[in-house]
């Protein structure tokens, strides 16, 4: 499966979700299983709401983190988004 | 505490309209009067969330049989958990669909039998194949995550591609396609239902090509018979280390098979707490961490892998529980595993399904 696209609007798949129980905020609830996001990959998942593009997610996370190369924020995120579409986590 | 629990198996009941030749659950069965009341149950869901346990599987039987199955939901996912049903469809129209998922229901994974009406009709035990494809369409009707599981044996596993199709066709967006494991009802019908080598090598190849082709539209999670493993797979990812099942009367135990030992005590919900179960309980206690591993488990460096493989399964084939899976190839008691294997494929034209194997069924509950 391809890379998401700039214009293309990543959300967590029918049935991912975030734990909303005391200290498992960082559980990302797949079925059968469960990830534990941290930092950038958490920031980034945050982002995945169904209603900004690729592009903005990278435009923000480029705001966030002026030190890093922008081309390799957009490669990173991307290949971020990538897998957690092949498990079925992300919808683009 | 050393362990945590991860995911909590809650049978809530045994009652089934299904009769599958490889049923999972026990061989004796616990009636409707002893079932668990939806207020226990809610109470023990609180007690898994607050030791960490993240997944809620409802199980069976028959979930659907029981009916405040939807407060039983609603009360999971009051607790925090996350919550997967897994039904074999019958019973579920679309407004108790629908009041399970305002419920809080997460997943749903609907069971198939075979991807032809006859033949999962016949292993079933009843009329139910063409009941599950009219419940596939109303479960895409809401925003859950959808499994269709198909359980895989000699009988229909070279209509695998078409199970694929299926699924596909169904819009899941993950498919489970399992091997028959050998407890309870599966090993008295193992002769029937153990695939040919040649019938298996073909699978491995045909999951692995639609993985390839479906990635990123449906995941495909294949599990293969132990029988023709190498190494014993980590059953329940090792014996109280991240699982727990409970039957419908409250018992408390490591695995869906685990009554089948002789000499364990299971606890129960109505009288301790999950939290004193998982950690004091004598059959919790009896096979975790590495005291009681034999060699050549005690000095093998996958013991931490595979946790000597499967207990019930030790326990069924060599009638100690504590010696090593004897699906593993450096057990000492390998030969019986290698001896039913040849059994199986020895018939001339291994991967033939045979016509009528005369099936044990599994009976429903009194």
């Amino acid at each position: 499966m391809s890379r998401p696209s700039a214009g293309c609007v990543p959300r967590l798949a029918a049935g991912c979700r975030f734990s909303d129980a005391p200290g498992q905020g960082d559980m990302l609830l797949v079925p059968e299983g469960a990830l534990r996001l941290m930092g950038v990959g958490r920031k980034i998942v945050e982002r995945c709401d169904g209603v900004r593009t690729f592009a903005d997610i990278v435009g923000e996370l480029r705001a966030e983190y002026p030190a890093l190369e922008p081309a390799r924020v957009e490669e990173e995120a991307a290949k971020f988004l990538e897998r957690l579409h092949e498990k079925r986590a992300l919808d683009f | 505490m050393e362990y945590m629990p991860r995911a909590l198996i809650a049978e809530i009941t045994h009652r089934c309209p299904l009769h599958c030749v490889y049923c999972s659950n026990p061989l004796e069965m616990q009636v409707r009067q002893s079932e668990l009341p939806a207020a226990t149950w809610a109470r023990v869901f609180e007690q898994a969330a607050e030791m960490g346990v993240l997944q809620l599987h409802l199980t069976g039987g028959e979930p659907l049989a029981r009916r405040d199955l939807t407060e039983l939901v609603a009360a999971a996912r009051g607790a925090k958990l996350y919550v997967n049903l897994i039904t074999s469809g019958i019973g579920l129209t679309a407004e108790r669909l629908g009041a399970l998922v305002a419920a809080g229901l997460d997943h749903l994974q609907l069971s198939f039998q075979d991807v032809e009406e006859a033949t999962a009709n016949d292993i079933a035990g009843a009329r139910a194949h063409t009941h599950k494809l009219a419940v596939a369409c109303l479960i895409r009707r809401h925003r859950i995550a959808f499994t269709v599981n198909m359980v895989v044996h000699r009988e229909n596993l070279d209509r695998l591609e078409k199970m694929i199709a299926l699924a596909e066709e169904l819009q899941a967006d993950r498919m489970e396609i399992a091997n028959v494991q050998y407890y309870g009802w599966a090993l008295r019908n193992r002769a029937a239902l153990l695939p040919t080598r040649p019938q298996l090598e073909r699978s491995l190849e045909t999951v692995s090509a639609a993985q390839e082709r479906l990635k990123g539209r449906m995941r495909i999670d294949f599990v293969v018979p132990d029988y023709y493993a190498r190494y014993p797979k980590p059953c329940m990812g090792g014996w109280g280390r991240g699982m727990i099942l409970i039957d419908p009367c409250g018992q408390v135990l490591p695995c869906h098979a685990a009554g089948v030992i002789p000499g364990l005590q299971f606890d129960n919900v109505r009288e301790h707490a999950l939290g004193w179960i998982w950690q004091e309980s004598s059959a919790f206690r009896r096979f975790r961490g590495e005291e009681w591993m034999p060699e050549p488990c005690r000095s093998c460096d996958r013991r931490s892998q595979d946790f000597g493989g499967c207990r019930c399964q030790a326990f069924l084939l060599t009638g100690d529980a504590a010696a090593t899976d004897p699906v593993c190839t450096l057990a000492p008691s390998h030969g019986l595993v290698e001896a039913v294997v040849a059994g199986v494929n020895a018939g001339a034209g291994a991967g033939v399904a045979t016509s009528s194997p005369g099936w044990v069924y599994r009976a429903d509950p009194v």
